[in-house]
C-alpha cells in the first residue's frame, strides 16, 4: 500500500528535488571568479619556483652546493657555480629549472640546506613556447610575470 | 550461443572507447553483441602507462615516492602510504605516533574524497547529474585540508619514508573536525537523492552480480569484494598504522549486485569518518620522523606489504640489492585486477549496464596502465 | 637488519649445492664476496647478494614437504613473511595442492623478478592469501630464460591478465594460458622493458615513429 502510494505519488521523486530546491539558496555558491578575483592559496602551497636573495645586499642566498639537483626525481635542475678565485668560494654561475618537467613534489626544497629555493604561491606558469617553461636564474628570481587580465 | 537472426549475422562487435565519457579514462572495452545483450567483451587496456615499476628501478628511494602518487591519482595518499610503508618494512623500521595518526587521518579523508569522486561520476553515467556537483562540492573541502597540510591538492607526496615532512598546521583538527560534522549530513542529502530513487534502483538492482566465490577466483578485492558478501577489509585482518586502535565496522552487502556496491561504498564514507573522529581526538604530540638515514639503503631482501586503498588491495612488492634504487618495484593495482572481472560481470547483460558496472568498478585508469 | 645474518642454508638467490650439480652455476658467490657499494641499478647488474632469511616451518611446511618432498627447495621467511622455493615444474601442484587443501584461494599477485647474471634468469613470484587463516605467503621458482613455466589460469582466474602482464615486461611465456598477448604495450612492441638490459631510455623508436608520427622515434 505503502509502495503503492509512493510510486502514484512520486515521493522518490520529490524528495530529491527538495534537495536541489535546498541547494537554490545563493549562500550556497561555491563559485571562484578565477581570473576576476585571484583564489587564495594556501601558505604551503607548492607552485611556482623561487631562488630566494638575501633582502639586505641582493645577493643570491644559493651557495652552489647542487642538492636540489640530486634529490630531485626529474633531474631538472641544472646548477652550474665557478670558484671565486679572492674569496676561494664556489659562487653560482647558472641555475635552470626546467618548469615544464616539474611535478611540484617539493623534494628539492627539502634537500637545500639554506633554504635558497623555494616553492610560492604563484601558480601561473603557462607559457606560449616551451622554451618558456625553462626558468634561468633571472627569472627564478624575480617570479613568473603573468598577464593580469582584467574582467 | 546465441540463435541466428534473420540476417545470419550473429555478433555485432561495438568498440567502445578509448574516448568515451563513462569508461573514466581511456579504457577500450571491444563488445561481442547479440542486439542488445552483450555475449562477451574484451578490455584493451594500456593507454596510459607509464613504466612506473621501470621508473621504480630508476630512482632512489625517496625519489620515486612522487610518482606513486600519479597512479590512483584520485587517492594519491594512500598510493603514498602503501609505498612508505612497504620501504619502512624493509628497513625494518616504524613511522612515529604522531605520524601513524595523522596518515590514518589523511589515509581516511582520502578514501571518501575518492568514493565521493566515485559517486558522482557514477551517478553521473546512470543520469543523475545533480549528485556529482554536490560530491565534488565536498571534495573540495577534503582538498583544502591537504593543501593547507601539505602544499597540494591531488598529487600530494604527503608522507616521507620513515614519517611525515611537514608537521600538522594550525587549525588542523578543527578544519577537519568541521569537516567531519559537515559531512555526515551531506552523505545523508545523497542518500536522499538516489537510494529510493526509482531510476537509481532500476539502474542498479541486480546488475553485474558478482558473488563472494566469484570475487575470490578473479582476486577482486574492496567494496566490490565486501558488497558480495565477504566481510574482509585489510585495516582489520592484518592492521597496519594502527589501524587496530580505531573503532568502525566493516558494511557488507548481500547481493554482489551494483546496488549493493554503492551502498557499502555509502556506509564506507561513514566508517570513514568515524575513523577520522577518534584519531583526530588523540593525535599524539611526539616527532613526526622516524630515526632513517639520509640514504636509504635496506639490506637485501624483498617484502610484499598492502594495504587497503579505495580500490582494493593495493600492494608493493619490493626487492632491495642493498643500493639506493629499489631492485624491482612491482605494484599490485586493485583497479587492473578488479577489472578483469568486467568480462564476468557483463556477460548477458545489456550495453546499458556496461556503463554501469564500469562505473560500479570504480577503476582509475592510472592505475590499471601504471 | 644486518646483523641477522643466518647460517647455511637460509640464503635463496644462490640454491643450494646438492640439487644443482647439474645446472652452470655462475660464479656469483666467488666474484661478489659482500658487494662494497654497488652502482646505478642500470649500469651493471650485479650478481644477488644474500637475503638474510631464516628457515620456516610450520604445520603448513610439515604438509607441504610430506606432499612435494624434493620439489620444494626452500622454506624461509624474512621481516615476517613467509615463502617457499618451488622447482619450475612443481609450481601449478602446488597452487592446486595450496588453495584446495590448505584454503589459500586467493591469488594476490603474480610477478617476475631479473636476474640477467644468473643461470636461471628469472625469479617468478606468486603470492597468495587464506581468507581462513588470514595468512601470506609466497611461492618462488627460478627459471631460466626460454623456460615456458605452465600458466596457473586453471587454478586461479586472476592469473590470466597478470601472466599476460608478466609476459609483456618479461618476455616470460607461460604455456596453457588461454591468451598469451602483450597487455600494457602495444602488440607489435619490440623488447621486454622491465629486463634489466632494456634501459630506462630506451624505446621501441621503430614502433613510435609508424604508429605516433614523432620523427626523433622518442
Ligand atoms: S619540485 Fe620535485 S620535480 Fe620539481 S624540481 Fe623540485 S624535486 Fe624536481
Ligand atoms: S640546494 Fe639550495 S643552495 Fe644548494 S644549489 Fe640548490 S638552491 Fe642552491
Amino acid at each position: 500500500m505503502g509502495k503503492l502510494f509512493r510510486k502514484i505519488f512520486l515521493v522518490d521523486l520529490f524528495q530529491g528535488l527538495w534537495v536541489t530546491f535546498r541547494n537554490q539558496n545563493p549562500k550556497y555558491i561555491y563559485t571562484e571568479q578565477y581570473p576576476a578575483e585571484r583564489p587564495k592559496v594556501a601558505e604551503r602551497y607548492r607552485g611556482a619556483p623561487r631562488l630566494n636573495i638575501n633582502p639586505e645586499n641582493g645577493e643570491t642566498l644559493c651557495i652552489g652546493c647542487n642538492l636540489c639537483a640530486l634529490a630531485c626525481p626529474e633531474g631538472l635542475i641544472v646548477v652550474t657555480t665557478e670558484r671565486n678565485e679572492k674569496t676561494r668560494r664556489k659562487e653560482l654561475t647558472t641555475f635552470t629549472y626546467d618548469t615544464s618537467r616539474c611535478m611540484f613534489c617539493g623534494l628539492c626544497e627539502d634537500a637545500c640546506p639554506v633554504d635558497a629555493l623555494e616553492l610560492t604561491q604563484d601558480f601561473e606558469l603557462a607559457s606560449y613556447t616551451r622554451e618558456g617553461a625553462i626558468w634561468d636564474r633571472q627569472m627564478l628570481e624575480e617570479g613568473p610575470k603573468p598577464t593580469r587580465y582584467r574582467c | 550461443m546465441p540463435e541466428s537472426t534473420f540476417l545470419d549475422s550473429t555478433e555485432l562487435v561495438l568498440n567502445m572507447g578509448p574516448q568515451h565519457p563513462s569508461t573514466h579514462g581511456v579504457l577500450r572495452v571491444i563488445l561481442k553483441l547479440d542486439g542488445e545483450k552483450v555475449n562477451g567483451t574484451e578490455c584493451v587496456i594500456g593507454y596510459l602507462h607509464r613504466g612506473v615499476e621501470k621508473i621504480g628501478e630508476n630512482r632512489t628511494y625517496q625519489q620515486f615516492a612522487p610518482y606513486v602518487d600519479r597512479m590512483d591519482y584520485v587517492a594519491a595518499v594512500s598510493n603514498g602510504l602503501g609505498y612508505c610503508l612497504a620501504v619502512e618494512k624493509l628497513l625494518n623500521i616504524e613511522a612515529p605516533p604522531r605520524a601513524q595518526v595523522t596518515r590514518v587521518i589523511l589515509t581516511e579523508l582520502n578514501r571518501i574524497a575518492s568514493h565521493l569522486l566515485w559517486l558522482g561520476t557514477h551517478a553521473l553515467d546512470i543520469g543523475a547529474i545533480t549528485p556529482v556537483f554536490y560530491c565534488f562540492r565536498e571534495r573540495e573541502e577534503i582538498l583544502k585540508i591537504y593543501e593547507n597540510y601539505c602544499g597540494a591538492r591531488l598529487t600530494t607526496h604527503a608522507f616521507r619514508i620513515g614519517g611525515l615532512q611537514y608537521e600538522l598546521y594550525d587549525g588542523f583538527e578543527e578544519q577537519t573536525k568541521a569537516f567531519c560534522d559537515m559531512f555526515l549530513p551531506k552523505v545523508d542529502e545523497y542518500e536522499e537523492l538516489l537510494t529510493n530513487n526509482r531510476i537509481w534502483v532500476g539502474r542498479l538492482k541486480g546488475v553485474g552480480i558478482l558473488t563472494g566465490e566469484e570475487c575470490k577466483e578473479y582476486g577482486v578485492t574492496g567494496p566490490v569484494l565486501r558488497a558480495a558478501g565477504v566481510k574482509w577489509d585489510l585495516r582489520k585482518a592484518q592492521p597496519y598504522s594502527g589501524y587496530e586502535q580505531y573503532d568502525f565496522e566493516i558494511p557488507t552487502g548481500e547481493n554482489g549486485d551494483t546496488y549493493d556496491r554503492y551502498m557499502v561504498r555509502m556506509q564506507e564514507m561513514r566508517q570513514s569518518v568515524r575513523i577520522i573522529r577518534q584519531a583526530v581526538d588523540k593525535i599524539p604530540s611526539g616527532p613526526i620522523m622516524g630515526k632513517v638515514p639520509k640514504v636509504i639503503k635496506p639490506p637485501v631482501g624483498e617484502v610484499y606489504v598492502s594495504i587497503e586503498a579505495p580500490k582494493g588491495e593495493l600492494g608493493y612488492f619490493v626487492v632491495s640489492d642493498n643500493s639506493t634504487q629499489p631492485y624491482r618495484l612491482r605494484v599490485r593495482p586493485p583497479s587492473f585486477i578488479n577489472l578483469q572481472a568486467l568480462d564476468r560481470m557483463v556477460r548477458g547483460g545489456l550495453v546499458a549496464d556496461v556503463v554501469a558496472i564500469v562505473g560500479t568498478l570504480d577503476i582509475v585508469l592510472g592505475e590499471v596502465d601504471r | 637488519m644486518a646483523d641477522e645474518q643466518k647460517p647455511v642454508g637460509s640464503e635463496p638467490p644462490p640454491p643450494k649445492p646438492g640439487e644443482t650439480a647439474a645446472k652452470p652455476e655462475p660464479p656469483q658467490a666467488a666474484a661478489k664476496p659482500a658487494p662494497p657499494k654497488p652502482a646505478a641499478a642500470h649500469a651493471a647488474p650485479k650478481a644477488p647478494a644474500v637475503m638474510a632469511a631464516t628457515p620456516w616451518e610450520s604445520d603448513l611446511t610439515g604438509q607441504v614437504k610430506d606432499r612435494f618432498g624434493e620439489d620444494i627447495s626452500e622454506f624461509a621467511t624474512y621481516l615476517g613473511q613467509n615463502f617457499l622455493v618451488v622447482k619450475p615444474d612443481a609450481v601449478i601442484p602446488v597452487l592446486e595442492f595450496l588453495k584446495l587443501e590448505a584454503d589459500f584461494d586467493y591469488l594476490v599477485d603474480v610477478t617476475a623478478v631479473d636476474y640477467p647474471s644468473r643461470a636461471e634468469r628469472f625469479d617468478l613470484v606468486y603470492i597468495l592469501y587464506s581468507f581462513v587463516r588470514n595468512e601470506r605467503i609466497r611461492v618462488k621458482t627460478r627459471i631460466p630464460e626460454g623456460f615456458r613455466p605452465a600458466s596457473a589460469v586453471k587454478v586461479h582466474l586472476t592469473a590470466n591478465w597478470l601472466e599476460r602482464e608478466v609476459f609483456d615486461m618479461f618476455g616470460i611465456e607461460f604455456d596453457g594460458h588461454p591468451d598469451m598477448r602483450r597487455i600494457l604495450l602495444p602488440e607489435e612492441w619490440e623488447g621486454y622493458p622491465l629486463r634489466k638490459d632494456y634501459s630506462i631510455l630506451q624505446q621501441d623508436e621503430k614502433w613510435v615513429k609508424e604508429n605516433l608520427g614523432i620523427e626523433s622515434g622518442q
